[in-house]
């Protein structure tokens, strides 16, 4: 625009009146993203400017408060604890996610027909997702009870198998926080599959009948390639999902028995409220930060709606 | 769909009713033992065989957790700050999707890169400076943390956008010529034809800021400012006797569970639309 040589008086008057004209016309909109602007800021934006400042910092916010260069950084690659928790939370995601995109999706094709109260079952199947983590995890507390007579253990033991631990051990605790969250979300996963499943023309169904496909092998040759994109959109979600795991952890097990099941969340947490290190925390928030600005990267690709944004 | 043809293919409709049962019974029983459970006297724990009509029925349960602790407070909390935090979002949203569907501003282009990218971000590893923050502003404990960062919705945001974009702007130009502003415009011609976008924006909204639990937690540490999930949260942790546990528990599950009935086909098309929660 600015190209060329000295411009004439006229044009350059014009040019001035038509930013002003532009500025003008911009000062009506400001209202309407006047609100979202603000709030952006202080719970965003200056939040996320903070974390680099405070974890370069020993505070507890009260009389603590002193800046300790990168030695929170030193402390983060010596933390033994927040390699278990790294441990854990991988060793979560590992059971949760390939468990609930299978599990939902089984459940879509059970309710992708035209059957009568359908629409009820559906319902039935979302109805843990709505429901708060706090609900769930006073229910799930006393259902995974050790004692014999324990809702799970009552029901193991009419399939003949001896009562477990649950929560209570160190090797049971962490797969049955997956298996809850399992039960709470493949409801919410199943409406996702549903949309992707009734997005494929019949007319594949019907060739592959007349090439003489049925049955579950209808669904191996055309149901699941069609669904790729589906399937990668559900990884990355419930992924997402799993590295912030914390309510259920929170209300049942506390981060133990001895650490089996302190995720990076739940170290965050105790490391800032617990032992007032609110630096350190800031510290391990970064690394979190990273984790999950990873996923989001390929996230970026499957999102349909940033697909609609763009 | 499937083509009838390919339906006689599939598992008899008998097998798929039958595991259809199976998999019900798995998420709706738990919900019917917990209401049983808290209408039950005097049970310490859940154990099974259970009868799920107790003898007699009793109220017992709630009476003392709603005298003993402060789980009414927490209820009235909730339902303020979940109210509050709703309205406020999907006010937002439909002020700021209009001025980004249909304005040209300055900073119009670097908000919105902005936005999006935020809306990448899952916050839960903000939730430490978030904190700090609010503390340094002496805000930890206040409504206006609880409810603060729910006034601006990313996802309403792009969702009312959306719905913008899909409004012929000859609504506008009309509106325009008969002198209306932009307020107006926005106010009488485009709101009305949002409804839909906005009841369901306003469901998912509600259900996320009800079920909320790590953000509460940090932001209030007295119990009175407690939101119910929150507080029930802290009432698990206390190891009161089972009766107790679910009379919290359905106090905090009716509610969703409510808004579920009426709005699950908002609620479905949320998700479908975009994929996403609120």
């Amino acid at each position: 625009m600015r190209a060329g040589t000295t411009p004439a008086v006229g044009a350059r008057t014009t040019q001035g009146h038509r930013t002003l004209r532009y500025l003008r016309h911009s000062v009506a909109w400001y209202p309407f993203i006047l609100v979202n602007a603000v709030v952006f800021a202080v719970f965003n934006l200056v939040p996320w400017i903070s974390m680099i400042e405070i974890s370069l910092r020993d505070t507890d916010l009260l009389s603590r408060n002193e800046f300790v260069g990168l030695s929170n950084y030193v402390t983060l690659v010596q933390d033994q604890l927040l390699r278990r928790a790294l441990t854990n939370t991988f060793a979560y995601l590992l059971m949760y996610v390939p468990a609930v995109l299978a599990v939902s999706l089984f459940v879509a094709i059970l309710v992708n027909r035209k059957l009568v109260g359908v629409k009820l079952f559906r319902a039935a199947y979302f109805l843990p997702n709505v429901t708060s983590i706090a609900v769930l995890s006073l229910i799930f507390r006393r259902f995974l009870s050790p004692r014999a007579d324990g809702p799970v253990n009552y029901l193991l033991g009419l399939l003949g198998i001896a009562p477990q631990p649950f929560l209570l051990s160190v090797t049971q605790a962490l797969p049955s926080l997956a298996g809850i969250a399992l039960w709470e979300t493949f409801g919410y996963f199943m409406v996702i599959w549903l949309a992707g499943l009734q997005g494929i023309p019949s007319e594949l169904y019907d060739a592959a009948y007349v090439d003489g496909a049925s049955g579950w092998k209808l669904h191996r040759h055309v149901t699941i390639p069609m669904l790729r994109p589906t399937a990668a959109f559900i990884v990355v979600i419930s992924t997402i999902g799993a590295l912030q795991v914390f309510g259920s952890i929170y209300i049942m097990t506390g981060g133990g028995p001895v650490y089996a099941t302190t995720t990076v969340v739940y170290h965050i947490y105790q490391q800032a409220f617990n032992f007032g290190r609110f630096g350190y925390s800031s510290t391990i928030s970064i690394v979190l930060f990273l984790m999950i600005l990873v996923i989001t990267f390929i996230q970026g690709r499957y999102l349909r709606f940033g697909e609609e944004v763009y | 769909m499937l083509s009838p043809r390919t339906v006689r293919g599939l598992p008899s409709v008998l097998v798929t009713y039958v595991f259809m049962i199976l998999v019900a019974v798995t998420t709706v029983g738990p919900f019917v033992v917990m209401l049983s459970v808290s209408l039950t006297q005097n049970i310490r724990f859940i154990t099974f065989p259970i009868d799920l009509i107790p003898d007699p029925i009793t109220l017992e349960n709630f009476q003392t957790l709603y005298s003993k602790t402060m789980a009414l407070r927490w209820l009235g909390n909730s339902m303020f700050v979940a109210t509050v935090s709703t309205l406020g979002g999907v006010i937002t949203s439909t002020m700021a999707g209009y001025a980004f569907a249909r304005g040209t501003f300055l900073g119009k282009t670097v908000l919105f890169t902005l936005f999006l990218g935020i809306l990448m971000m899952p916050s839960t590893a903000l939730i430490v400076p978030q904190f700090v923050v609010l503390s340094r502003l002496k805000l930890v404990n206040t409504y206006t943390a609880l409810i603060g960062p729910w006034f601006a919705s990313i996802f309403g945001t792009f969702l009312m956008r959306q719905q913008y974009l899909s409004i012929p702007r000859d609504y506008d130009d009309a509106a325009t010529v008969d002198g209306a502003g932009l307020w107006q415009t926005y106010y009488k011609v485009l709101l009305p034809q949002l409804k839909p976008a906005m009841a369901t924006l306003a469901v998912l909204r509600f259900m996320g800021n009800w079920n909320d639990f790590l953000y509460p937690l940090l932001v209030t540490s007295k119990a009175d400012m407690r939101t119910l999930t929150v507080g029930l949260g802290t009432v698990a942790r206390s190891g009161g006797d089972a009766g107790l546990d679910m009379a919290g528990a359905v106090t905090g599950f009716l509610p969703t569970f409510l808004i579920f009935l009426l709005g699950q086909k908002y609620i479905v098309q949320g998700i479908t639309l975009t994929g996403l929660k609120g």
